[in-house]
């Protein structure tokens, strides 16, 4: 559903220079730009802010589905399902889930990914394309599509037991074990999602100065050290870049679970989103919205603040 | 369905420089060596699902079940594939995806590179908050819209149509951000120079912007496409009737059962559903690669 | 859209998971919910156009099926719409939330409760004589019947006779202590590295309890919509089925990938099981040809009774549809004995209606009389919307008893604690 919602990007800067040629010419700029915006707004304004400011009104008041038909007959509750969400036991799991799926998620993500990009960027040549593409390949397929064979994969007998097996280590049954759900679901988004941040880290790399590098190792800088003192911080910005695409969809949280273990077992991978999609389920749609925007807030905020601290860096 | 988090973003618009030239001491070559043995492990265990899938799909359902974890199929078969063509015409269903699909990709190329002009090179009243609400709505998550949605869409009378499968999803916020970032980076001497040539807008827009425009064009067509093609519970809903079914809608159905799966054919059809998007990818693969870079954030 | 409102209620109020429930929701659900009385259907044959959604393999199958219907009533045209399982609950909730339903749904057992308020009742000309008593009580809630019976699964014992033979058994035993030593003797006398697969745990392993504590004459309910979990008969009956994990029969951390079932099974390291008539289907796919001869099945052991649990799909009518005759005649027509019949030949889908079960093709199948004669002796979990919240919570409990070694009277004390605060719903 909703296949757009994804990532915030950047600050909003200021567009094109004003020119300042008089009102008349300011206010034909208007009605051009307008209708310019015009088929956006329109779609837009229908089929997403619609829907989005009604479930935002929904959120205070204690909407369900069978308020469908009469939407003004709706009892106002203010912030009540706000304060109940609260001290829902369920819903404080799912914010842990979250934060868990995101503390580790991300940076786990992020140091594949950042691994993958200094391995091709340490000047292979060959099959570089290869490498790039194969690396790439889970971003772009359909999750209900792998689901299957992840399922596989992670069974008890499954490919990655077996393959523990080798070094002698007996596999869990990863989907069925309330501590090791979250760490499988964990690894299948890094795969899905490393892709994306090694093209992102690779193009970072590539803006780092050769000379730069050469200039410390000429002063005796061992690899290691090198890549801790000159790349990573060369890097920064750009890794601030990842970890701010990476925590608006990583907060969202929920395809993973929604293929692979509906939120189970016993509530060891419920995510928000899953909890207001479960809400949304059961017809209660107002206090759906209201988990929902409690999601939004954390979202925003976080994106906020790393805004903050990819600007300063500037 | 895709709340994704997959979608891939991008950043500055460098381009991809040729690799760093290693001329160095001979040393370095067991280095490399090491590197690519590393990186051919990471890349097989990153392709290990998909290889899996296209094998599994070559075996028989009882096959998969007596031997959940077997790799290579004892008897390959295309029986799996023969069902989906022959018994369960999933060319209409491939239509389907591939109607949406690219009428959402055109909608979304030209619906949002125009409003990125506008926010990007124009000034007008509600500028900003128009630039406002869209970032707003990034943040979004898309659970919250999808029971409203589906209600307005019946209310419209649009269920079981294209249109329903289509229009919500016409235009995108993130496809806005992408084209404003982009187009703000074209000099504005160009288009002023081009304004005071007597060029009016829309010609300035079809003419001088979007031209140069291929880059970021490019990754919202790809980005827009796969969202589209792997979209499941969105048209799952919105469709009433099977002819109205998308490939992942289908997948789902004719697969799995109350209490027994097909294996074979979910395997199957797995692998017909990535297929596409994947060749798609790999042939397209150095314009989308390089192009992941044009959002500009400095 | 003029329709009023009640036609736009929905009966998902569902699991109360915030017991501090939103203002409102007692008291709509007595008018949202409220139910006209129960029409009749009249005579004469169907006309107008029908919907009916059906999942997976029914709705593949429905259609030429239904053709039968078509000719029957020439005035009828029937659009079937196949929708996947995986998702069907989703798209029901949607649908009856946007006022879109098709005529006819067909309803997993345990989803009634979920979806009463956009039901029809049952209207009166139907009969419920002719379904298995356990199934019809699936379609009841809280005493209003809305819709009826389609196909039915229940459980019963599969077993390697081969095996059995070994271990010394050449007929399957009827009480719990037999049968306990049966599954024994698999492992001492026939090599098996378990007795007997049961589950032990996570989703539905609450479920495969139920029969047992049926059997000893538990209920999960009292005739007050009060949840009883904790009751000796509960108690008791938890403790058999925890005894096959501490006496070393079953496997505490059994594999539950796909497949694995049916490989242990095939392969002769854990010969017993209790399932469904799918796993006929699963175990001739696993086992390959021959495999047939090579395993029984027989009905649940007697405690009190040998009471089995039931499944499988309701046929309902949603309020809204327009041709509400015709839909209910042909729902009838589905529930008749012979169409029933050809049902089963042509998805394997087990009748509802007990009659059919005289039919040659079922009676005399040797594995399918044993269903057939489970039929006779079913239960249900009751059709509230919280029933999935409950068992939720039930493996949780069942997990740790099996697990962890707890106590089943403390589980259960626990559980019904629970289950009294979630509640029955609305």
């Amino acid at each position: 559903m909703v296949s757009t919602a994804v990532r915030p990007g950047a600050r909003t800067g200021a567009g094109g220079k004003p020119v300042d040629h008089g009102v008349a010419r300011r206010r034909k700029q208007t009605l051009i730009a307008w209708l310019f915006a015009l088929p956006f707004v329109l779609v837009f304004g229908v089929f997403m802010l619609f829907p989005l400011v009604s479930s935002f009104l929904m959120s205070f008041t204690d909407f369900t589905s069978r308020d469908v038909a009469t939407p003004l007959a709706v009892g106002f509750v203010g912030i009540d399902q706000y304060a109940n969400l609260f001290n829902n036991p369920q819903f404080i799991k799912s914010m842990v889930n979250t934060g868990y799926f995101v503390i580790i998620g991300i940076p786990l993500t992020m140091i594949v990914a950042l691994a993958l990009a200094v391995a091709l960027n340490s000047g292979i040549e060959r099959f570089r394309t290869v490498f790039r593409v194969g690396f790439y390949t889970p971003v772009v397929t359909s999750i209900v599509a792998v689901a299957v064979v992840w399922r596989f994969i992670l069974q008890q007998d499954g490919l990655l037991n077996n393959m523990l097996g080798w070094v002698g280590i007996t596999g869990p049954d990863w989907l069925n074990s309330t501590t090791w759900a979250m760490p499988a679901l964990i690894l299948m988004a890094v795969w899905r999602n490393m892709g994306t941040l090694m093209i992102i880290f690779l193009a970072g790399l590539q803006t780092i100065p050769e000379d730069v590098k050469e200039a410390a190792s000429i002063d005796g800088a061992g690899t290691w050290q090198r890549f801790i003192k000159i790349t990573l911080p060369l890097l920064r910005p750009t890794l601030l870049l990842g970890a701010v695409l990476s925590s608006v969809g990583y907060l969202q949280f929920f395809e993973e679970p929604f293929v692979m273990t509906k939120g189970g077992p016993l509530d060891s991978t419920l995510s928000i989103s899953f909890f207001t999609f479960n809400q949304f389920g059961f017809g209660k749609y107002g206090y759906a919205s209201a988990a929902s925007y409690v999601l939004f807030v954390a979202i925003a905020l976080l994106s906020v603040v790393q805004f903050r601290a990819l600007r300063s860096k500037d | 369905m895709t709340i994704s988090e997959e979608t891939p973003l991008k950043m500055k618009p460098e381009s991809v420089a040729a690799s760093p030239k290693m001329s160095r001491l001979a040393g370095f070559s067991r280095r490399r060596l090491i590197t690519y043995v590393a990186l051919v492990i990471a890349v097989a265990a990153t392709l290990m699902p998909f290889v899996w899938m296209l094998l599994g799909s070559l075996k028989t359902d009882g096959e998969i079940l007596r031997n959940p974890s077997g790799f290579l199929p004892a008897d390959p078969t295309l029986a799996n594939y023969a069902t989906w063509f022959t018994d369960l015409n999933i060319s209409r269903f491939f239509l389907n995806s591939l109607i949406v699909a690219v009428i959402t990709v055109l909608g979304n190329l030209l619906f949002c590179s125009m409003i990125g002009y506008a926010l990007a090179k124009m000034e007008f009243g509600g500028k900003r908050l128009l630039f406002l609400l869209v970032m707003l709505t990034l943040m979004v998550p898309g659970v919250v819209t999808f029971v409203p949605l589906f209600v307005l869409v019946s209310k419209l009378g649009l269920l079981n149509t294209y249109p329903a499968l289509i229009l919500p999803f016409l235009t995108s916020p993130l496809g806005v951000f992408l084209m404003r970032q982009f187009m703000m980076g074209i000099p504005d001497e160009l288009i002023e120079a081009a304004r005071i040539d007597g060029a009016g807008e829309l010609r300035l827009f079809l003419r001088v912007v979007m031209p140069l425009c291929g880059p970021p064009l490019a990754t919202l067509g790809i980005l827009t496409f796969l969202g589209s093609w792997n979209n499941f519970l969105w048209p799952l809903v919105a469709a009433q009737s099977q002819k109205m079914y998308t490939l992942p809608v289908a997948l789902s159905l004719y697969s799995t059962g109350q209490n027994a799966t097909n294996y074979g054919l979910l395997l199957a059809g797995s692998v017909l559903v990535i297929a596409p998007i994947v060749l798609l990818f790999v042939l397209l693969q150095r314009f989308f690669i390089q192009s992941v870079a044009t959002a500009g954030i400095k | 859209m003029f329709r009023k409102k009640s036609t736009y209620a929905v009966g998902l109020l569902a699991v109360a998971l915030v017991l501090s429930a939103c203002g409102r929701s007692t008291d709509t659900s007595s008018t949202g919910g409220a139910t006209e009385p129960a029409g009749s259907i009249s005579a004469g044959p169907a006309t107008g156009a029908l919907t009916m959604w059906a999942q997976g393999a029914e709705g593949e199958k429905l259609p030429a099926l239904l053709k039968e219907f078509e000719a029957a009533n020439p005035g009828v045209t029937v659009e079937v719409t196949a929708i996947p399982w995986e998702a069907a609950h989703n798209k029901y909730q949607t649908a009856i939330a946007g006022a879109q339903t098709p005529d006819i749904g067909q309803m997993g057992t345990t989803w009634m409760g979920d979806f009463t308020n956009g039901f029809d009742p049952t209207p009166s000309g139907f009969s419920d004589a002719g379904f298995f008593a356990g199934s019809v009580k699936s379609s009841e809630v809280k005493g209003t019947s809305y819709g009826v019976p389609w196909y039915v699964d229940t459980r019963v014992v599969f077993y390697r006779t081969d095996l059995a033979a070994q271990a010394g058994y050449s007929t399957f035993p009827t009480n719990y202590e037999d049968f306990k030593a049966m599954a024994k003797a698999m492992q001492t006398k026939a090599g098996a590295t378990w007795g007997i697969q049961l589950l032990a745990g996570g989703a539905d392993s609450f479920q495969s309890t139920l029969p047992f504590g049926w059997s000893a004459g538990a209920e999960l309910m009292d005739g007050k919509n009060a949840w009883t979990l904790d009751t000796p008969a509960w108690v008791d009956s938890l403790r058999y089925y925890q005894s096959f994990f501490t006496d070393g029969i079953a496997n505490p951390a059994p594999n539950t990938g796909a497949g694995a079932a049916e490989s242990a099974f095939v392969d002769g390291s854990a010969p017993m099981m209790i399932s469904g008539p799918y796993n006929i289907g699963n175990l001739a796919k696993a086992g390959g040809a021959g495999f047939a001869d090579k395993y029984a099945v027989a009905p649940m052991p007697k405690d009190k009774t040998a009471t089995s649990f039931v499944g499988g799909s309701n046929l309902v009518v949603f309020k809204d549809s327009p041709n509400r005759d015709a839909a209910w005649k042909l729902v009838q027509w589905l529930s008749q004995p012979d169409v029933q019949v050809k049902w089963y030949q042509a998805t394997g889908d087990l009748p509802a209606v007990e009659s059919a079960w005289k039919d040659p093709l079922l009676a005399g199948d040797t594995k399918l009389a044993v269903f057939g004669e489970q039929l006779k002796d079913t239960n249900s979990p009751p059709s509230v919307s919280t029933w999935t919240q409950v068992s939720a919570a039930a493996d949780t409990q069942i997990e740790q008893v099996i697990k962890a070694g707890k106590d089943p009277a403390q589980a259960l004390k626990e559980l019904q604690a629970s289950a009294t605060s979630i509640g029955a719903g609305s």
